[in-house]
């Protein structure tokens, strides 16, 4: 290289500017720099609150699982249909996934970060300090929002982005448009297994349809409801789940046997919240999830009679088994059952009933194929084949075993005439993080520029603008 | 104005293409590309061959530098017989193709320029293919002549 030469555009990346990518979910938040293969920061979307020294404290991050202090108590700032409810929490939470990884956090006041005292006494009195600089001065800012965010809410999270954050360029993104986008597709109908929800959203021409959108909360959490009553029914013995922080010590036991294990207890002083422990209990459902359950891959539901005169019941008891060793060091082989645990998203009839839950019975409406069917009734008629033969699964909870099997046999049995095609991408990143994925893309494009709202165009049209500008 | 990539459409796209549709014919299609800066929409071939089968091996071998199957749009003069009598007619038909192993980056960059182009050359009649058989000619006779022809 001759050092005379000015470099190239591609050798330092040209107009590509450095953009912020986020992707708010309710279980996870996503942020990371437009270009990237994945999100550099992934996080919570909880939070945790304790207090200390008699003041307020709050904790975010991947800190919220490591300390159970006392009183320490978990929270959410975002609704169970995925709205945000608690605006002043969701902005910090968001604003800790990019500070904590991406950028850095806020600078202090010079004055007061200990940096610059004097020993005398003396205050710089004639001296301007700009005391406010703001997270994202330097880096637009691409966020993803559900179809069914409200105007409202989308105003609110423009006003965030550039007053407190001061970011010069905003861009608010549909994650369904963003999946479908991802799949090489403009129109696709997108199911999205997440956490809280799972949602189907029609789009057409790189637009959703907004009469299809339609969603459901039988997501993560809820299979999680699902394998809690599951466990409460369980035999040869209720199991408990204990969380790791509660256990000092365990010793291995056979299969089916009580567990050998010392606990840990707290005095009820210096013990934490009981959202703490459901927190933590989660991590191992989590676990359970991906090594245990399993989506009965059809056709026809669970609790039908195979062509053979065999009940699908009958052919899941005499599938292998899987083992699953809790943390307290209980153990034992999950048959028909890891395959009931998910089949209420199916089959509404076919939920485990659980009085304590904190999620209803699930009615039929709620599941995946009503959803489908609700949504393709509210989109034209022309459209729908179309639709029906792109149909593109994204969201983490779509990783279950088994489940774009049987999303394919429900759809060819509900829609007989035009040919179902789902395009899942086998790839796990690009599943759970399939949105930010897109959005990454988008961002980093050097033609991108001309689709930002500029911090003079809000300025001048004022939070509104987004309604206009990111349909 | 819905998500788009903000990839500019040439001029050179919608003149050649205002010349296809008067060639009556004699023009069969046009591919277009993305530009490997991600820039701009640039025609990569006008056709003249008369054999579908000609313009579909081209989309199936559009490939980038290291082998991965490239997508690309396209325009096609699609003629078809109505039958009995009534004669023949015929009709463009835009069309997407974004192989299902195309790189993730390229799949989101055409996917999100389509609407642009597609509005760009005022084509009403679109079609998607991510897979061979989707652009297998009876297929997108089937939809040029609205399942008039081709069943």
């Amino acid at each position: 290289m001759n050092p005379s030469n000015p470099p190239q555009a591609g050798e330092y990346g040209g107009d590509e500017v450095s953009a912020i990518v986020l992707d708010p979910g309710y279980s996870t938040t996503r942020a990371g720099f437009a270009g990237e293969d994945a999100p550099k920061s992934l996080i919570p979307t909880y939070y945790g609150k304790y207090n200390a020294d008699g003041q307020e404290k709050l904790i975010y991050g991947d800190d919220i699982f490591v300390t159970p202090r006392p009183g320490l108590s978990i929270h959410n700032p975002i609704g169970k249909d995925g709205i945000v409810e608690d605006w002043d929490m969701a902005e910090k939470v968001w604003e800790y996934s990019f500070t904590s990884r991406l950028t850095g956090a806020k600078a202090s006041n010079p004055l007061h970060n200990g940096l610059n005292d004097i020993s005398n006494e003396e205050l710089p009195t004639d001296m301007e300090v700009e005391s406010d600089e703001k997270p994202l001065a330097d880096s637009p800012l691409l966020m993803t929002e559900a179809g069914w965010n409200p105007v409202k809410a989308r105003e609110k999270t423009i006003e965030i982005a550039m007053e407190k954050w001061g970011t010069p360029a905003f861009y608010l993104a549909r994650n369904g448009v963003l999946a479908a986008f991802a799949a090489g597709k403009a129109s696709a109908l997108v199911v999205d297994i997440g956490a809280s929800n799972i949602s189907i959203t029609p789009v057409h021409d790189g637009m959703i349809l907004k009469r299809g959108v339609q969603h459901s909360p039988l997501g993560g959490d809820y299979i999680s409801s699902q394998i809690r009553a599951l466990f409460k029914k369980n035999s040869p013995q209720p199991i408990t789940i204990t969380p790791h922080y509660l256990i000092s010590s365990k010793t291995a036991v056979e299969a089916g046997q009580p567990p050998q294990a010392k606990y840990k207890t707290f005095p009820a002083d210096k013990a934490p919240d009981a959202t703490y422990r459901a927190l933590l209990e989660e991590r191992t459902l989590s676990e359970f999830k991906e090594c245990v359950v399993q989506v009965w891959p059809g056709p026809n539901k669970l609790s039908a009679t195979g062509p053979t005169g065999v009940s699908n019941e009958e052919m899941a008891r005499s599938s292998p088994g899987r083992p699953f060793e809790f943390p307290d060091g209980y153990n034992q082989l999950f048959g028909a059952d890891r395959f009931r645990v998910v089949e209420s998203l199916f089959d509404a009839k076919a939920a485990i009933p659980d009085p304590d839950s904190i999620f209803p019975a699930p009615t039929q409406a709620q599941t995946l194929p009503e959803l489908i069917k609700a949504s393709l009734g509210g989109v034209d008629v022309d459209i729908r084949p179309h639709l029906l033969n792109n149909v593109v699964v994204t969201g983490a909870s779509s990783l279950l075993y088994g489940f774009t099997d049987r999303l394919n046999h429900e759809l060819m049995q509900l829609f007989p005439g035009p040919r179902v095609r789902i395009s899942a991408p086998g790839n796990t990143a690009e599943r759970r993080f399939g949105s930010w994925i897109g959005g990454s893309i988008l961002a980093s494009l050097g033609t991108f520029h001309q689709m930002w709202i500029s911090k003079k165009e809000y300025d001048e049209h004022g939070a509104n603008i987004v309604e206009k500008r990111c349909k | 104005m819905s998500l788009a990539s903000g990839v500019q459409v040439q001029d050179e796209c919608i003149t050649a293409f205002n010349e296809f549709r008067l060639s009556h014919g004699k023009t069969k299609f046009i591919i277009y590309k993305i530009s490997d800066d991600k820039k701009s929409v640039v025609v990569d071939e006008v056709g003249h061959d008369q054999d579908y089968e000609a313009f579909r091996s081209k989309l199936e071998a559009a490939k980038n530098a290291n082998g991965s199957p490239m997508p690309r749009f396209a325009v096609y003069d699609v003629e078809y017989d109505l039958g009995s009598g009534e004669g023949k007619r015929s009709k463009i038909i835009f069309i997407s193709w974004v192989p299902s192993e195309t790189p993730t980056l390229w799949s989101m960059i055409y996917a999100s320029t389509r609407e642009p182009l597609k509005s760009a050359l005022n084509v009403s009649t679109s079609l998607h293919a991510d897979d061979k058989s989707d652009i297998e000619w009876k297929h997108v006779l089937n939809e040029a002549s609205g399942g008039k022809a081709g069943k």
